[in-house]
């Protein structure tokens, strides 16, 4: 593999990687306070989904690094500094309340489904294993969240005002999870990837009409981006700073 | 998790039947000769009150525990130090919000509500393990639960799933099935932080230096003081008493301990060659009775988290159950609300 | 304070290719779709079942045995007349759960049961469920994959992930080592 694909591949996949950590992170802050017993067990399976695929990812970067993928995985998640992680700010966005929550996973699944839609014929084999073997699991995310976004959307008065709320805050940091990551034209190239805006095009109709008929018309047109997955917020820093707290502790302990 | 910790009340006031009269005297008898012959009852089935407000008692009591011990546990969630405790971690507290689950469904069998035993655990009538009102205070006391809270629950687990009440035998099936793996991932934690380095072997010894005596108080007060347990022995509730189980524990643990290299805060504790038990000094009983009297480190604590929950989770559940009866009118088809073929009755 | 205002639904589970769906308890849910994906989530966290049905709880008519000697049994039944297909479980052993034995055609739910009493006549159950076929809610089979397949992957969750006693030998071993080098 020629030495600038090899960077960008790298950067895709640190990218696919922190997202699925972060948002498998945030949805574990649910677990023994969810509004519903059996919603508190649904979303520590989607949270152990998204930290399952993010250990996916982080270790075929282990073998593209020649890193040991059984310890590679947990030095990047549990010494990296926060400047060093490229994930997309929504993922780093506090949970808020369940209506935020719901908001989020539902545009992240999608996004994350449209995007392994393509990445399931990647020319990059270990890439094309992994997308096939974890669609199956972002389809029941879509089913279990599309789902309750209708609920709660056409609910009550309440549950469509935190909706509301939570779609307008959200919606602007949409657009991150489809802008390319440094060279993503050469794996789009090369068949590694899709065409990012095809995904962002294959994700946008289906969202808008399901939004719009659970009376959440989005807002009109995405906003432009203009950073790059190294921009990250100060949520960033205070998940960072208590998730890796412990393992900092004794930083060359095995635990 | 499994905390079988009768109630403070359930030991002060004898569980026997006080039907007085010949029929009922009659129908107790053949209930327990049932049980005798290892037969389960079923909802529906005859059974002497005091059975049936035992049985409830016991039932959620263990739902509560399952469900307020997610609390000690998943605040470490957020910081466990690699992605496998963390996987690790996340699939046991949810493991013990699905065993809570089980165990409200078995109880409502019993024409118990779950709303009324929620409430009541919220209103601070009704009791949980007294376990979860300990702090957890560092990473490594999840270690320690792991292998030494749940290893007592499963002690007291395996005997429950052959109680005589269907329902919970069957939800206690359930929950030993996944409760195996609780223990093993704990251990494990302990076995490789005792070998590790020098900060982390105090870290864990510190964890054991607290946790120690609240784990032998989960087994609940001596035989002596449990006049309960011969009528729940009777009717296939329990099987085995107090200290049996104390001692199977204590046997268990120590020594793998000893070999880690790990001490209890019990100067006493010392293996008896007669008896090939480990024996160690007396449990101090003031300071579980105040415990269970709601006078414990986190009790109020651990209450406002769950009440906070749920109050926050209102919105969400009006949400879904006006959707739910809007989408039921709209298709005038059988409802999901309350309509029913006038079958009724609560099932499990 | 509710919690509890959603309908109880009771979840049956089919463990093996072939075997008949059985009880595995029961949950609260809003609505059909929602009660299915919970089932899914409480009872499908381990590799353990691949398929489920749930229905509401109150459809459910039951009859153990024991009322079935009583000549009145009949007291208290649904009076519907509601023709169709119904669902029959039977409970037939002590430490077993209550298990599909087939369908009925009836004109109502007593009827049903009396239908399954004598098309299931060398069944001897301990407890009969009748549960209308409408009432049901069932697993796609073509989501297989994306309901039950990844409860495989979950190996953290598999006691046998946890190697205690290798580790727990390998130790005492080093250790009688170094007591007889001393």
């Amino acid at each position: 593999m020629n030495p600038e694909i090899k960077a960008a591949l790298r950067g895709k996949l640190l990218a696919m990687a922190d997202d699925d950590l972060l948002l498998g992170h945030r949805n574990s802050e649910w677990t023994g306070h969810a509004p519903i017993l059996e919603e508190d067990i649904a979303f520590a399976n989607i949270a152990l989904d998204e930290i399952g695929h993010a250990k996916l990812w982080y270790e075929i970067l282990a073998d593209l690094e020649g890193e040991d993928r059984e310890t590679y995985p947990d030095r990047l998640v549990f010494h990296r500094l926060t400047s060093a992680w490229r994930s997309a700010q929504i993922t780093e966005l506090d949970k808020g309340d369940f209506a935020f929550t719901i908001v989020r996973q539902y545009l992240c699944d999608t996004a994350e489904l449209a995007r392994l839609e393509g990445l399931r014929t990647s020319s990059y084999t270990p890439v094309a294993e992994v997308a096939n073997k974890i669609i199956a699991e972002e389809h029941y995310h879509h089913r279990h969240t599309r789902a309750w976004v209708r609920r709660l959307g056409l609910g009550t008065e309440e549950s469509h005002e935190r909706m509301e709320r939570a779609l307008h805050n959200l919606w602007p940091f949409t657009a991150q999870l489809f802008a390319p990551v440094p060279d993503e034209a050469l794996l789009v190239e090369a068949g590694i990837v899709p065409d990012p805006q095809a995904v962002k095009e294959a994700w946008e109709g289906p969202v808008r009409a399901w939004l719009a008929e659970c009376n959440l018309p989005a807002p009109e047109g995405l906003p432009p981006v203009n950073i790059g997955r190294e921009i990250h917020t100060e949520h960033l820093v205070t998940l960072l700073g208590e998730m890796q707290s412990v393992a900092r502790l004794v930083p060359e302990g095995v635990w | 998790m499994s905390y079988l910790n009768i109630s403070v009340e359930d030991e002060k006031q004898p569980a026997g039947a006080n039907g007085t009269s010949g029929d009922e005297a009659a129908q107790t008898a053949a209930f327990e000769a049932r049980i005798e012959r290892g037969e389960k009852i079923e909802p529906g089935d005859w059974m002497p009150a005091a059975y049936r407000k035992q049985l409830v008692r016991m039932i959620s009591q263990h739902a509560h525990s399952e469900i307020v011990g997610m609390l000690p546990e998943g605040a470490w969630i957020t910081r466990a130090p690699s992605l496998r405790r963390k996987m690790a971690l996340l699939a046991k507290v949810q493991d013990e919000a699905g065993h809570g689950q089980y165990l409200y469904h078995a109880a409502e069998t019993l024409d118990a509500s779950r709303e009324e035993m929620i409430d009541a655990l919220l209103e601070r009538r009704a009791k949980y393990s007294n376990i979860f009102n300990y702090p957890t205070l560092s990473w490594t006391d999840i270690g320690v639960i792991g292998w030494l809270v749940d290893g007592a629950a499963i002690v007291n687990q395996t005997m429950l799933a052959k109680g005589s009440y269907g329902p919970y035998a069957r939800a206690m099936l359930r929950i030993c099935a996944e409760e195996s793996f609780h223990k093993k991932q704990g251990h494990e934690q302990v076995i490789l932080m005792a070998q590790g380095t020098p900060e982390q072997k105090a870290m864990v010894q510190d964890s054991i230096d607290r946790w120690w005596w609240p784990i032998l108080m989960m087994f609940g007060p001596h035989d002596s003081d449990s006049p309960n347990t011969p009528t729940l022995m009777r009717w296939g509730v329990k099987t085995k008493s107090n200290d049996e189980l104390r001692q199977m524990f204590l046997n268990q643990v120590l020594p793998d301990l000893e070999a880690l290299e790990l001490t209890v805060p019990d100067p006493e504790m010392h293996f008896d060659e007669e008896s090939g038990n480990w024996i160690g000094g007396e449990i101090d009983w003031d300071e579980f009775w105040r415990v269970i009297q709601g006078d414990g480190p986190l009790n109020a604590d651990r209450l406002a988290a769950r009440r906070e929950a749920h109050e926050e989770g209102q919105w969400v559940r009006e949400a879904l159950t006006a959707y739910a009866q809007r989408e039921a009118q709209a298709a005038h088809a059988p409802s999901t609300n309350g309509a029913s073929n006038g079958a009724g009755g609560a099932h499990a | 304070m509710s919690d509890s205002q959603w309908p109880r639904y009771q979840v049956f589970e089919q463990r093996r290719e072939g075997a008949p769906h059985e009880n595995a308890g029961s949950l609260h849910a809003p609505d059909n779709e929602i009660a299915l994906q919970m089932a899914r989530d409480i009872f499908v966290r381990r590799p353990t079942c691949i398929d489920l049905w749930v229905a509401p709880a109150a459809m459910i008519f039951a009859r153990s045995a024991e009322q079935l000697a009583d000549p009145a049994w009949r007291e208290g039944a649904p009076q519907d007349s509601t023709p169709g297909a119904y669902r029959v479980f039977a409970k037939t052993r002590h430490a077993g759960t209550h298990q599909f034995l087939g369908t009925v055609e009836a004109e109502g739910t007593l009827s049903a049961l009396e239908q399954a009493l004598e098309t299931f006549s060398d069944t001897a159950a301990l407890v009969w469920w009748i549960v209308p076929d409408s009432a049901f809610t069932e697993t796609d089979p073509d989501d297989a994959e994306s309901l039950f397949a990844p409860a495989n992957d979950k190996v953290y969750r598999d006691q046998a992930d946890y190697h205690t006693v290798s580790l727990m030998r390998n130790i005492r071993h080093a250790q009688a080592e170094r007591s007889s080098e001393e």
